[in-house]
Parts: C-alpha cells; sequence; structure tokens
C-alpha cells in the first residue's frame, strides 16, 4: 500500500476516536477488576444489555441512545448492586470467589447472550440519531459524528468517574478497599458496601458504554466477546487501579489498531491487543501508571 | 452542659480461638483522660484484648462497656465500623496503612467517619505540625515509606477519626530504639492536645512506662498484676522478674 500522509492523520484520528470508545468500554472493568479484584468477564455482556435497551428506547419512543442510556443509569447502577449481593452472599463471603466466582460470571455471560438471543434473535439491530452518517472535516481530516459523539461522552463519563474516585470519600474507599479490608473497617467503613457500590457503578458505565457500541456499530447478542481480550488488556496496559491509565491505554490501543489495519490490513487488529498485552506482561508489568 | 467523660471498661471477659483459650476472666478500665498500659510480651492476648474492644474478635463471656461523651455503650455485638463511629479508633498491630495510596489519601481515609469531616482541616494540620516528616511526604505512597514514618501516619490517620478513645496496639514493634521513644512521645502528645482516653498494649516496658498513669500486665491470657500509678508499676517484683529478669 501506498504511504500517504493523510492516510496516516486520519488513522491516528480514528484511532483516537476507537480509543474514546474503548475507554467507555473498559471504565467498568477498570474499577471491578482493577479496584475490587472481582474478576468480572461478564461485563461486555452487560454492555451489549446497554446496546439492546438503548436500541429499545429509541426505536419505541425516538429517544437519542445516549440520553437514554444516562436515564437509565440508576437502573444499570441497582442490577449492578444485586450482582454483586448474589456474588457476596455465594462466593466472597465463604472465601471461594477466586474460582467459583470466574465461573458465576462466565456463566452470567452466556446466560445474558442466550437471553437476548431468544428475545432479539440473531438480527443486527441498529439506532437512530442525527450524528448517524455526517462528519465534520478538519483540513484532511475527517471526523465520523458516529466516532466523534460517542467518544465525547466516554471522556466525559471518564471524567466525572475519575473526579469522584479521587475527590469524594466514597471514592477513596473504593481505592483503598481490596488494598485492606479490614483496615478500612478501622475507618468506620463497611467495605462489602463499598464494594457493592463501586460494583453498581461498574455496570451503570455499561449502559452507556453499550450505547456507544450501538451507535459505532450494528450490534448482535454474541458481539460482546469481541471486546473481553481488548478490555482486559486495556486494563493490564494502563495498570490496575488506575483510570487515567486505562485512559491512556484505550486511545493507544485505539490508535495502535487502527494503523495497522490501514496499514496492514484488519484481520491483524485483533493481534495487537494480544501482543500488547504480551509485552506489558514481560515488561512493565504494573502497567502505565499502576502503583 | 455537655458530659464529656470518655472511659472504657472490660469486664470478665474470655475469647478464644476455636478450642485455644486465649483470654481468661480479663477485667480492666480507662478511665477518662487516662493513658493506660497493657504490658505482656508476644502471645499473652494482648491483641486479641484490642480486638474484642474492636468487635474484631467477639468474647465468649463478659462484658465490654464504652462510656462516650457520658453515653454509655455495650460494645460486644456491635459491628467494628459501629464501634469505630462511636469515637474509638484502634491504630492496628503492623499498622495496616493502605500501602499504594498516597500519604495524604490515607489520612483522607481515616477522616470517612462522619463526625471526623468537619475537622478534617484542624486535624490534619495538626498531624502535620506533630509529623512534619508527614507533611513533607504527603503526595507519597504509603508503602514506600519507612518503617518509623509508617508508625506516623497510622497514629495520624487514627485521629483523623477524632475520635474520644484511642487504642494502640504495639506501636514500637519493628521499630529502631530511638524511633521508638519518639512514637511513645508522639502518642503523649497527641493524648494531651485532644483529651483523649488512652489504652497502649506494649512489650516495650520501660518505654510505655513513661507515659502511663496506671497499667496491667497479662501473661498468658490473664491479668496477673494492676498498677494503679506508674510508681506502682515501676516498683512492682513480677515485673521486675518477668521483664527483667532480676
Amino acid at each position: 500500500m501506498e504511504f500517504s500522509f493523510s492516510l496516516l492523520i486520519n488513522a491516528i484520528a480514528a484511532g483516537l476516536l476507537l480509543g474514546g470508545f474503548y475507554a467507555a468500554v473498559t471504565a467498568g472493568i477498570a474499577i471491578s477488576f482493577g479496584m475490587l479484584d472481582i474478576v468480572n468477564i461478564a461485563h461486555p455482556a452487560f454492555i451489549i444489555v446497554g446496546s439492546y435497551v438503548a436500541y429499545i428506547i429509541n426505536a419505541k419512543f425516538g429517544v437519542d441512545p445516549i440520553l437514554a442510556s444516562i436515564v437509565m443509569l440508576p437502573a444499570f447502577y441497582a442490577l449492578g448492586a444485586a450482582v454483586y449481593q448474589v456474588y457476596y452472599l455465594s462466593f466472597e463471603k465463604r472465601g471461594q470467589e477466586s474460582l467459583r466466582g470466574l465461573a458465576f460470571f462466565f456463566g452470567l455471560l452466556f446466560v445474558t447472550e442466550v437471553l437476548l438471543l431468544i428475545v432479539f434473535g440473531v438480527d443486527y439491530r441498529s439506532v437512530n440519531a442525527a450524528y448517524i452518517g455526517p462528519s465534520i472535516n478538519i483540513g484532511p481530516i475527517e471526523l465520523p459524528l458516529r466516532l466523534l459523539v460517542p467518544c465525547a461522552a466516554a471522556l466525559a463519563m471518564f471524567a466525572v468517574l475519575q473526579i469522584f474516585l479521587s475527590r469524594s470519600f466514597i471514592g477513596r474507599a473504593v481505592m483503598a478497599v481490596s488494598q485492606d479490608p479490614l483496615a478500612l473497617r478501622l475507618m468506620a467503613v463497611d467495605p462489602t458496601r463499598i464494594k457493592r457500590i463501586a460494583f453498581g457503578i461498574s455496570i451503570a458505565t455499561a449502559s452507556m458504554a453499550g450505547a456507544f457500541l450501538i451507535i459505532i456499530q450494528p450490534v448482535i447478542p454474541s458481539v460482546g466477546r469481541d471486546y473481553i481480550g481488548r478490555i482486559f488488556a486495556i486494563c493490564v496496559l494502563g495498570g490496575l487501579g488506575s483510570l487515567p491509565g486505562a485512559l491512556i491505554a484505550a486511545l493507544l490501543l485505539g490508535v495502535l489498531e487502527s494503523l495497522t489495519s490501514t496499514f496492514y490490513g484488519p484481520s491483524w487488529a485483533p493481534a495487537v491487543a494480544f501482543g500488547i498485552l504480551l509485552i506489558t506482561l514481560a515488561v512493565r508489568p504494573s502497567g502505565l501508571l499502576g502503583r | 452542659m455537655a458530659n464529656s467523660t470518655n472511659s472504657i471498661t472490660v469486664e470478665n471477659i474470655d475469647a478464644a480461638y476455636g478450642a485455644v483459650r486465649v483470654l481468661e476472666d480479663v477485667s480492666l478500665s480507662a478511665s477518662s483522660g487516662q493513658t493506660v498500659v497493657l504490658l505482656g510480651t508476644n502471645g499473652n492476648g494482648k491483641s486479641t484484648l484490642m480486638k474484642c474492644v474492636m468487635g474484631m474478635v467477639r468474647p465468649t463471656k463478659g462484658r465490654i462497656v464504652a462510656e462516650i461523651d457520658g453515653h454509655s455503650h455495650d460494645l460486644v455485638g456491635m459491628t467494628t465500623e459501629e464501634i469505630v463511629d462511636l469515637g474509638i479508633a484502634l491504630v492496628p498491630e503492623g499498622r495496616r496503612l493502605f500501602p499504594r495510596q498516597t500519604v495524604e489519601e490515607n489520612l483522607l481515609l481515616g477522616a470517612s467517619r462522619m463526625k471526623a469531616r468537619p475537622h478534617i482541616k484542624n486535624n490534619m494540620d495538626f498531624c502535620f505540625e506533630i509529623f512534619p516528616r508527614l507533611s513533607e511526604r504527603r503526595s507519597q505512597l504509603a508503602g514506600s515509606m519507612s518503617g518509623g514514618e509508617q508508625q506516623m501516619l497510622a497514629l495520624a490517620r487514627a485521629l483523623m477519626l477524632n475520635p474520644r478513645i484511642l487504642l494502640i496496639d504495639e506501636p514500637s514493634v519493628g521499630l529502631a530504639p530511638v524511633l521508638v521513644s519518639r512514637t511513645i512521645d508522639a502518642v503523649k502528645q497527641l493524648k494531651d492536645h485532644y483529651n483523649l482516653t488512652v489504652l497502649m498494649a506494649e512489650q516495650n516496658f520501660t518505654q510505655a512506662i513513661r507515659i502511663a498513669d496506671s497499667g496491667y500486665v497479662i501473661v498468658h491470657g490473664k491479668i496477673v498484676f494492676e498498677g494503679k500509678s506508674a510508681h506502682e508499676l515501676n516498683n512492682n517484683d513480677l515485673i521486675r522478674q518477668l521483664y527483667m529478669g532480676m
């Protein structure tokens, strides 16, 4: 393929936009896996649920998918808190979380996927919004609004989360809870309550990430699996427990994937995430901003 | 007028880990504004007694009553969080800081307690005044500090809870002698400034006795001696025998 400057700069721009979306997809895992030590591999399934919820509200009432996902945040938060409660009572409380907990989330992933298949079938679903289709051009760079709007909303969501985690009492407790739950109790804070809140928030992010996903591409129930590898790779590259690290890692992965698919072909793009994961684990296991 | 009596009374408690009896018929009390030391070597039940008070180990028998600002509370059966929320703080054995959080974040975590939040600024300023090292290192990760600095941070973090009663479990463990003496001095300064009631478990007898108003000696889970004053503690044959080999 012939190299051209405009191709390169467009690939980087598209990669950054994609990276913003990856950041939204990763945010929930950065909290549950990175801060709570809960290996929630069912997270992509919750994102797909978010996509379908946005789809239903959009198709029935014509509401903007991102707005719909914001309205649904409390419902997703409640769902997350309930899932955590089940996980806590069934596994964590008995000290069986590592292996059985993993199996629990695996089960949740498949059950959710199958339920969506039964209800919605295997057809691709998509949403309608004014910003799906047009692009804006800045010089030689073409920015599709379909990517730009989710990216901007994702960055806003990330900023809110980061401010909450670093500035509020609950946020600081969320960052501390996996380090020493007993010490947290000595600060008059109930670690189980903190984990329930944090897990609720992590699932709430799936509502918005799901809306972003269905804006960017049509969705079928199994599409979430494409993201499992990517989001864990982003978490590890960014450094467990660090939201800013996850954001940088997501943008980096977006750009690298975009460059790879522009210059080497789209089939190579998925290899980038796992390549990065391997290199990170070998060279800097604590990740970019890991503490 | 608000009553500001803050005391703790342990009455005839037994505690066990499974079949292993750790405490047997232990009674002690720390009255308001006093520093009471609990002396004993390793494995005699000092930490377990602390844990009983904090609701981390449930005694099989007996009562633990705390009086906070004149209100009396029965602690047995309460959760650790509830007990801390009353205004009883523990500086635990091994310090138990949050190693991947900064000094400042550790201190702010201490102020999670609702009643402590209005006093954050005053308490933090005072902590930094007593421990200037913490002020210099406020944005450093707690886990990367030396043992002495970590002990200072553990004490400071407990103070951020704005407690009435402070329990300290073996502050001298793992510290060089000069730091032990400095830590004990700091406990005295903090106690005087906040008019705290302090119960401190220690095995370094000579250091602990410097700031004690009264004390107990615990051996194999039983209180074997009660000293009603520092003088009594200092001039006791049993203590000489146990600690000084005389």
